[in-house]
């Protein structure tokens, strides 16, 4: 199913397939601008800096505002069938990881080229990316329950992202603030800021990641899937009701 | 004849004004309905009598309010609707493969049936083009092929005969009878008397969310033409 969303989507546009990387470039490139031409950041190789967190998190933000309207935007499909619900916000994620595995290997090339060199640490990438998919699960979970609630929850949910991309340090650094237990509160409090900060310290900065951190949180996140996917799983046919009849 | 689908006392209501706290709209109040294996029934109604709502709570799709429903546990079911459920951007194959995939088949069940399924809903050559570019009866003939080609046992209809040219409604109508003379159980909603008699062994007629009038078919029609 997702593979066939993905080819969909792919002929709706000119372009097709380009976009999954050009559409994450051109964010960065515009992000780039702004901060470093414009307001003149102080943050070391900027460019690198900005695209390792951008990229990461227009992952988080794209799935979980798609993941939002999925289980609505499937109504004709609810309306024949008694499926699992789960499954539209999972097809979402499956989807735009499939995207954001092309957009890694791109960073990754840039990387090369920026003269980073590929260590074994480099693959820490792949634990920080499963934590990251699970936080997007839950994340995509919650947004589509709340978008089935009411769709005013759609407005709010992009709303919501943009904040979180603020607290998050996807274009100042984490390490730079004043006040280091401000900082630390925030790594403790908002797991995609510890996400971001982890692919940077791993891909840019070669320091070694707090790895009690990360198994606290793969932990905490697949209990709050676990329980997500049962809450979907029970309410399943009211869910299919309240769709239905919106 | 093994019972196939019970329903006691249904009830059920949807919300009608926006913050869901006003008004709702009855739908089904205190309908019970005994169906049995094998049997064909042709739900009859006025708009807004509670019949596709009927087939959905049937389907599965959505619990009613109160009462208890009861299906056979080793029966699957289908429901057949228009309008929406296809993938726009999809071509036709993509779309029948991907119904198939979600009725619980394989992939290479699925990959059989494709070619059925493209060659009964007569859609040549736009098979293979997005659902998007297509008519309103093209698509009803590649939803109804598809449900068709997939064996459930029990198949719920929601005018899905209505549509299609003349030709593509003689041809559905035919393979229903065929595809029917098993034991699979059928109940349609069909607006036309004539393709409710052709097909149908017992016909209901709901109003006001009850059973108003259940038994012959040709009594059911002819009490109901004279109502309205």
């Amino acid at each position: 199913m997702a593979r066939l969303s993905l080819r969909a989507e792919a002929r709706r546009f000119y372009l097709g397939y380009l976009w999954w990387i050009l559409e994450p470039l051109l964010y960065v490139a515009v992000f780039w601008l702004v901060f470093d031409k414009l307001l003149g950041t102080r943050t070391p190789n900027f460019l690198m800096f900005l695209a390792v967190g951008k990229l990461a998190f227009i992952w988080f933000s794209k799935t979980v505002n798609n993941a939002a309207s999925s289980i609505i935007n499937n109504a004709g499909l609810i309306a024949r069938m008694d499926l699992p619900k789960a499954l539209f916000p999972l097809v979402v994620v499956l989807e735009c990881s499939y995207r954001q595995l092309a957009v890694f290997l791109l960073l990754a090339v840039f990387l090369l080229f920026d003269g980073q060199m590929p260590t074994l640490q480099w693959l820490w990438v792949v634990p920080l990316a499963v934590v990251q998919i699970l936080l997007i699960i839950a994340c995509g979970f919650i947004a589509a329950l709340l978008v089935c609630v009411s769709r005013d929850f759609v407005p709010l949910i992009s709303l919501g992202t943009i904040f979180l991309m603020f607290v998050s340090g996807v274009f100042w650094d984490l390490n730079s603030l004043p006040d280091q237990n401000a900082a630390n509160l925030l790594l403790i409090l908002n797991p995609l800021a510890y996400l971001l900060d982890g692919y940077r310290q791993i891909l840019l900065w070669q320091q070694p990641l707090n790895t009690v951190h990360l198994a606290v949180l793969t932990a905490i996140l697949l209990i709050v899937n676990f329980v997500l996917a049962k809450l979907i799983h029970r309410y399943g046919r009211h869910i299919a009701r309240r769709v239905i009849s919106q | 004849m093994s019972v196939a689908i019970r329903l006691v006392d249904i009830g059920m209501q949807f919300a009608v004004s926006k913050n869901h706290d006003g008004g709702a709209h009855r739908v089904l109040e205190g309908l019970n309905l005994e169906i049995r294996r094998g049997e064909k029934v042709g739900l009859m109604g006025r708009n807004g009598a509670g019949k596709s709502t009927l087939l959905r709570i049937i389907a599965g799709i959505f619990p009613p309010a109160h009462g208890e429903v009861w299906r056979h546990p080793d029966m699957t079911v289908a429901l057949l609707s228009l309008g929406l459920g296809f993938k726009n951007e999809l071509t036709g194959r993509e779309n029948a493969f991907l119904a198939a995939m979600l009725q619980g088949l394989s992939r290479k069940q699925a990959g059989q049936r494709l070619q059925d399924i493209g060659q009964f809903s007569e859609l040549g050559a736009y098979y293979d083009e997005p659902v998007k570019t297509y008519s309103a009866g093209m698509r009803a003939r590649l939803g109804f092929a598809t449900g068709l080609l997939l064996e459930t046992d029990i198949l719920l209809l929601d005018e899905i005969l209505a549509v299609g040219d003349r030709g593509f409604r003689v041809k559905a109508r035919e393979a229903l009878q065929e595809k029917i003379s098993a034991d699979r159980t059928i109940v349609m909603v069909h607006h036309a008397e004539r393709a409710i008699q052709e097909i149908c062994t017992r016909a209901v007629w709901l109003e006001q969310g009850a059973v108003r009038m259940d038994g012959d078919v040709n009594a059911v029609i002819s009490a109901y033409g004279s109502q309205s």
